[in-house]
């Protein structure tokens, strides 16, 4: 989403928009009516012009051989539907000599005559006017040839007739386009109607409530109610497992501190002095226990922290490993543990959380010399696995764990040691680390004959 | 009589202010008209009288001689208004360009049949009506559809014989028209037309003739004439009697425009703008000679007046550009040739 656009209302937005296709429509819809209403009202006169030159055509006689015209009454009569329009007319017979009517009409530049109504457009006496030419074969013989009538009439009719249907045409468009922009309103309104109804659902939803969202009959909203629910069963699911985390963390935390308790008690109450730096020994041994706990417990849940907040940035891995093998073989200088290590990927560079990742291969190690023999031997490999990606192996000459319990070792709070030395975190967090950078821990049988850990991280770029 | 008529007159009305000096308010307003200066009169002096400002020029001409006029105008010389009761002529007159449009609230009120364009109005309302010699009818049915007077002209062709009148539509503008207009509204026209020639008809240029040779008996009836001036004589001469017809009565109204190139066409419009108005037309109401056009107007001579008694079959010519049709050539060539046939059948015709 971005961040940078100030906020604005999809609702005036949507409707802004669509008003404004509207007016466009609109505006191609009124050059469409105007043509339209100029062709419809051309047409209508134009069939009135013909009509009355057919008429004036029959008053047409021929008499001693020459052509003459008896001018029907209804011819002009009819042109009186447009009763405001000036009429003028002209009769020539088939030399073209002007037998009756306005004797100085404007011809067209280029005609023939035919049986075919002939329209054109010119100016006469001030006024532009619309005029047909008819034609008529004559084919006595006396007479033979084409006599023509010319009929001429001013646009007033046109031209109101044409405002007239263009009114009519545009107001009937803003009406609908009007009942559209309503239509559209209404429409909106309703398509945004479900946001507000699962916002205001939302919003009077008490935090801890588990009830996912009715479902929505509405196909387009349904992946969003969808993905609401599914967001919130994972915040659900989390908070569950943190629940059972802390209880679990809260009973580790009370049973260390009330073992810890009673050997204190025990000490206390007891007279003999001989058995004290046993007890002394034992609650410092619990003690101990007990911090190791609490920094385990830290330690996971800042890993757990990290993964979901620190983004990966490339790290050296194999200097990571190297000082971390120092730091461990200083740690253990006093003990006769054999350390090796080997690298097939000389300064191989990963995407990484160089805390969390420490913290994990840290924890590798200090298992593997914890619950090895004194003379353990310990490797620790970083080698190309076979799928691309990269393998950090730790290797001991320790008891190892079982098949079969390999899967309970990576649970919380499970120690398979009966010493109760553990907290039972230390592979877990292992774990977190590795599905944090998209890997994971394998546990397997080391050819050293101990527990073989191994992170398999996925190739980055080296 | 009829060289009087015929020859140009020009009246300036004597109620222009001699104080009036300024030029171009005082610019009088020019009327060429086809109207008797008497029956018009009352209406100019009421205009004067309200706009003391704005003199008038009137000359009187016929409906030929002024439609010949204004045709052969040139640039100059052109009056600001031009009447005529010739409908046809002055539809001629618009059609080829020479009015400039009036728009105005004043017309409102006119009937859509009296505007062409908002450049021709009507503003009389005058049926054509029978005139006859009271006398000489005593005694006798009156003919009061045009049926009964073809019918009468038959059967008694006797008393009819030279004693029928109407105009002579070779030189009277207005005759033409309704001649025209009975061939276009009645079925019947042929028929009248043969009896009246049968009665050895007589023909006239002018309604005052007319109606002179009805009131001293020369005549007994006279066909078409325009019931304004015979009303109005009528009512001062009882000797005249006028028959509206009941079957269908033309109604010719005179008609007036402002011409394009008016030199004072604001004075024309303040005139006409009168004369078209509830005032003007109630001046024509009152005074007689004409009949006010006017739907309010009330008077004896107005429409109310002429459909108190009977409610006739009015027919209004409707301005338009149809009126132009007997005005073509040829047609007008064939239509005189048929009426002379018909009507002249005494080769000794006045």
């Amino acid at each position: 989403m971005s961040t940078t656009e100030a906020g604005y209302s999809l609702r005036r937005r949507l409707l802004f928009r669509t008003a404004l296709l509207l007016v466009a429509v609109l505006l191609l819809l009124s050059i469409g009516a105007w043509r339209y209403a100029r062709q419809a009202a051309d047409y209508s006169y134009d069939r009135l012009l013909n009509s009355a030159s057919l008429s004036i055509m029959e008053g047409l006689l021929v008499r001693n051989g020459r052509v003459d015209l008896d001018l029907p009454y209804a011819a002009l009569e009819m042109m009186q539907l447009a009763p405001d329009d000036k009429v003028f007319y002209q009769v020539r017979n088939p030399q073209g000599e002007w037998i009756t009517g306005y004797d100085d009409l404007p011809q067209p530049e280029t005609f023939e005559p035919s049986e075919q109504p002939f329209f054109y457009d010119a100016r006469y006496r001030g006024e532009p006017l619309r005029f047909v030419i008819q034609s008529k074969r004559l084919t006595e013989p006396a007479v033979s040839g084409w006599v023509q009538v010319t009929l001429g009439q001013t646009l007033n009719a046109r031209r109101e007739l044409m405002v007239d249907i263009l009114y009519k045409a545009l107001l009937a468009l803003l009406g609908l386009m009007l009942l559209a922009l309503a239509a559209l309103w209404f429409g909106i309104n309703r398509a945004l109607d479900p946001l507000s109804l699962i916002s205001r659902t939302l919003k009077q939803r008490s935090a801890g409530d588990t009830e996912p969202l009715a479902k929505t009959p509405i196909q387009e909203v349904s992946p969003l109610v969808d993905a609401i629910n599914s967001y919130h069963r994972r915040l659900l699911d989390n908070l569950e497992a943190m629940k059972t985390f802390i209880a679990d963390a809260s009973h580790q935390i009370r049973t260390a501190q009330s073992a810890t308790q009673a050997q204190l008690d025990i000490a206390s109450q007891t007279n003999d002095p001989a058995t004290l730096p046993q007890r002394l020994d034992n609650i410092r041994q619990q003690h101990l226990q007990l911090t190791r706990l609490t920094n385990q417990l830290l330690a996971h849940a800042m890993v757990v922290h990290r993964s979901d907040t620190q983004p990966l940035e490339l790290i050296d891995i194999d200097a990571l490993l190297k000082q971390l093998l120092t730091e461990c073989v200083l740690d253990h200088a006093h003990r006769d543990i054999d350390f090796a290590y080997h690298c097939d990927l000389p300064n191989c560079r990963l995407p990484a959380d160089r805390v969390s990742l420490r913290e994990a291969v840290r924890n590798l190690l200090d298992n593997a010399v914890r619950y090895g023999p004194d003379d353990n031997q310990i490797d620790l490999q970083l080698v190309a696995a076979a799928n691309g990606g990269v393998d950090i192996i730790v290797d001991d000459r320790g008891p190892g764990i079982p098949a079969h319990l390999r899967r309970q070792a990576l649970q919380r709070f499970s120690r398979l040691a009966t010493d109760g030395a553990g907290s039972g975190l230390g592979l877990t967090i292992v774990q977190s680390v590795a599905e944090a950078h998209g890997g994971d821990l394998f546990l397997e049988t080391s050819p050293l004959g101990g527990l073989r850990a191994r992170i398999a991280l996925p190739g980055g770029s080296t | 009589m009829r060289k009087r008529l015929h020859s140009l007159l020009l009246v300036l009305i004597t109620l222009v202010a001699p104080a009036m000096a300024d030029t171009d308010k005082g610019k009088p307003v020019l009327i060429y008209s086809a109207t008797d200066l008497p029956a018009i009169r009352p209406v100019l002096e009421a205009f004067r009288t309200a706009n003391p400002d704005l003199a008038l020029e009137y000359r009187e001409f016929n409906t030929m001689e002024l439609h010949e006029r204004i045709e052969s105008l040139d640039d100059e010389g052109y009056p600001d208004l031009v009447i005529s009761s010739a409908m046809d002529l002055q539809v001629r007159l618009v059609n080829d360009g020479f009015a400039r449009p009036f728009d105005d609230p004043v017309l409102d009120e006119l009937p859509a049949w009296a505007n062409w364009r908002n450049e021709a109005f009507g503003f009389t309302y005058e049926p054509v009506v029978f005139v006859y010699n009271k006398a000489a009818f005593a005694g006798r049915p009156l003919p009061t559809t045009h049926e009964d007077l073809a019918t009468a002209l038959r059967s008694d062709g006797d008393f009819f014989q030279h004693r029928v009148g109407s105009y002579d539509v070779r030189s009277s503008g207005v005759g033409y028209l309704v001649a025209t207009q009975d061939e276009v509204t009645s079925s019947l026209s042929g028929r009248l037309k043969e009896s009246l020639g049968r009665a050895f008809t007589r023909v006239y240029c002018c309604t005052s003739q007319l109606l002179d040779a009805i009131a001293d008996g020369d005549l007994v009836l006279g066909y078409n004439l325009l019931g304004s001036y015979a009303l109005a004589r009528a009512q001062r001469d009882p000797r005249l009697g006028v028959i509206v017809p009941e079957d269908y009565a033309l109604v010719v109204s005179r008609v007036a425009f402002i011409t394009k190139k008016a030199p004072n066409p604001r004075g024309a419009e303040r005139f006409l703008r009168y004369l078209l108005s509830y005032q003007g037309q109630q001046v024509i109401a009152d005074n007689g000679e004409l009949i006010a056009l006017h739907p309010r107007a009330t008077g004896p001579y107005s429409i109310t007046a002429l459909t108190r008694e009977q409610l006739p079959n009015f027919h209004p010519i409707v301005l338009g550009p149809a009126l132009m049709v007997y005005l073509d050539q040829s047609k007008r060539r064939r239509f005189i040739s048929e009426w002379q046939n018909a009507l002249l059948y005494d080769p000794v015709a006045p």
